[in-house]
């Protein structure tokens, strides 16, 4: 049983996918350690997506808080949780989890993350181009979450540790930016994320990611912009 | 209307049921008619620092309930005019509160000509602080200089605006930021964050700063709210928190460390 439990899958270029098959917290503890023990290098610290597809119903009978809390202790970074019933959106958001939508039709995100392997199977297919710009002009507070996979994001003021940002597109902040920010979440290798202040705790473009604690600190605090350049992520200040 | 006001954290024990009983006194003594009710369904502490924990009879789920009428249940103060107190309930659990019920308790109290209806709310961001906060046209956040505290009031600034009756319909609540238990001299020597820090974080309006007092202490035991101790730092703190919400122009004060006068150098 605890063989197909879990299923750990790189379906964005370093985002891995947890698809849980039971909301036993102590099975999932043993799957997701066993899994990591196999390949530490490759796990370390590295961003968890939830699936809770194979669940269904049972989701109701999913742990929310210990679950996260279980992830955590093992080393990744919850980045967010997705195909969950409507009844237990409210308890991941207690739990502090982002509970990521995945559009009108459920197989939506699926599709995006195929584009994004076929895209680097082959590399000369366009990408999308993304023209909607949605704008938020209150600060991103501690446990909010916005996802716009149509495009780019603009923020009017600050975001909080503890906020997330997920664009399709390129992401704007003009305040201070102290969250996690995922640009690009659709595969766009082309978004980049700019910022009046970089105080980001992760920053990712196109599931390249990087914690922030461990970068240059001069570039802390100053104006900066992120991009991706191949397969590295690049951060720079802008003036 | 009447305008309510949450008195709201996130952080346990940072200063709400303080602030809440020094805030409704204040407005009263100002002659607003005020009502001040403890949502904190379970522990009830409210009264106690009001100093009329010995005349509950009826709580606030007894009216959510019709147990009791609203007139039934509120206790008044004996300290100033104009104010009341809804107690809460020992007994029950916070699933007595539920938005119709708590809406109905509201409609009743502006009927009676409440100006002010201030929610004192527990800590936590689950139902009893939901319910404190959900029919809130303004908040008071108020925050200790640590950071868990800081991070704690981000995370209620967030739910303010959109988990409220006014965020549901696409008003804001009005935010104040009042920073308690403040103490410039830990301040200085670094092991606390200062006013600075906690504006830069929170980018919120500053509506006072009240100062870390043993006077807080002394008052919660007399069973006074330490407003009315106006000789008291902590006090006077309080009472131009007040009157900056009601518009005046108040100066900051208590955010320096003490010089110590001539004599105190002398003998101490
Ligand atoms: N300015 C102050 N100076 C010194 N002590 C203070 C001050 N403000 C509050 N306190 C003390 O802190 C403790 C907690 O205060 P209070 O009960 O008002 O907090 P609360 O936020 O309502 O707590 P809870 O989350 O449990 O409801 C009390 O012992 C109180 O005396
Ligand atoms: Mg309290």
């Amino acid at each position: 049983m605890s063989g197909e439990l879990i299923e750990i899958k790189g379906e964005m270029t370093l985002i891995s996918v947890l698809r849980l098959a039971s909301a036993e917290i102590e099975l999932i503890r043993q799957g997701v350690q066993n899994k990591r023990d196999s390949v530490p290098q490759l796990f370390a610290n590295s961003p968890l997506v939830v699936d809770c597809s194979q669940l269904g119903d049972g989701c109701a009978a999913l742990d929310m808080v210990r679950l996260r809390a279980t992830i955590l202790d093992l080393g990744f970074i919850p980045v967010g949780i997705r195909n969950i019933t409507d009844t237990c959106v409210e308890a991941a958001i207690q739990a502090g989890w982002a509970v990521l939508r995945a559009g009108r039709a459920t197989g939506a995100s699926v599709r995006v993350e195929r584009s994004v392997s076929e895209e680097k199977a082959d590399a000369d297919v366009p990408t999308t181009v993304m023209t909607s710009v949605k704008v938020i002009d209150r600060p991103l507070r501690s446990g909010q979450q916005v996802y716009f996979p149509e495009g780019s994001l603009v923020i009017l003021q600050h975001t909080s540790a503890g906020s997330e940002i997920l664009a399709g597109g390129s992401v704007h902040v003009y305040g201070s930016l102290r969250g996690r920010v995922l640009a690009g979440i659709g595969g766009d290798t082309s978004a980049r994320i700019f910022c009046q202040k970089l105080e980001a705790e992760l920053v990712a473009i196109a599931g390249h990611y990087r914690l922030l604690d461990d970068i240059d600190t001069n570039l802390k605090g100053s104006p900066a912009m992120v991009w991706l350049e191949g397969e590295k992520l690049k951060i720079a200040p802008m003036f | 209307m009447s305008r309510i006001v949450v008195v709201t954290s996130g952080k346990g024990g940072v200063g709400k049921t303080t602030t809440s009983a020094a805030f409704s006194t204040g407005l009263a003594m100002r002659g607003y008619k005020t009502a001040v009710i403890d949502f904190d369904v379970g522990l009830r502490n409210l009264d106690l620092i009001m100093g009329c924990e010995r005349r509950v009879v009826y709580d606030f789920v007894n009216v959510i309930n019709n147990e009791a009428t609203l007139n039934q249940a509120l206790i008044r103060d004996k300290h100033v005019e104009n104010l009341y107190v809804l107690p809460a309930s020992q007994t029950r659990d916070k699933d007595a509160l539920t938005p119709e019920g708590v809406g109905r308790v509201m409609d009743e109290l502006h009927e009676l000509g409440f100006d002010f209806i201030v929610c004192d709310s527990p800590a936590g961001i689950e139902r009893g602080a939901h319910m404190a906060m959900y029919y809130a046209d303004d908040a008071v956040v108020v925050t200790n200089p640590e950071v868990s505290s800081v991070r704690d009031s981000d995370r209620i600034l967030g739910l303010l605006q959109s988990k409220t009756h006014r965020a549901k319909q696409g008003e804001t609540v009005r935010e104040h930021l009042l920073i308690t238990r403040y103490s410039p001299a830990r301040v200085q020597s670094g092991e606390m964050l200062s006013m600075e820090d906690i504006l830069e974080i929170l980018a919120v309006p500053l509506i006072g700063v009240i100062p870390e007092s043993q006077s807080v202490l002394q008052a919660s035991n007399s069973g006074a709210p330490v407003i009315l101790d106006k000789a008291s730092d902590a006090g006077q703190a309080y009472d131009d928190f007040v009157r900056r919400f009601l518009g005046e122009t108040v100066p900051h004060r208590f955010l320096e460390v003490e010089k110590k006068g001539f004599f105190k150098k002398l003998f101490g």
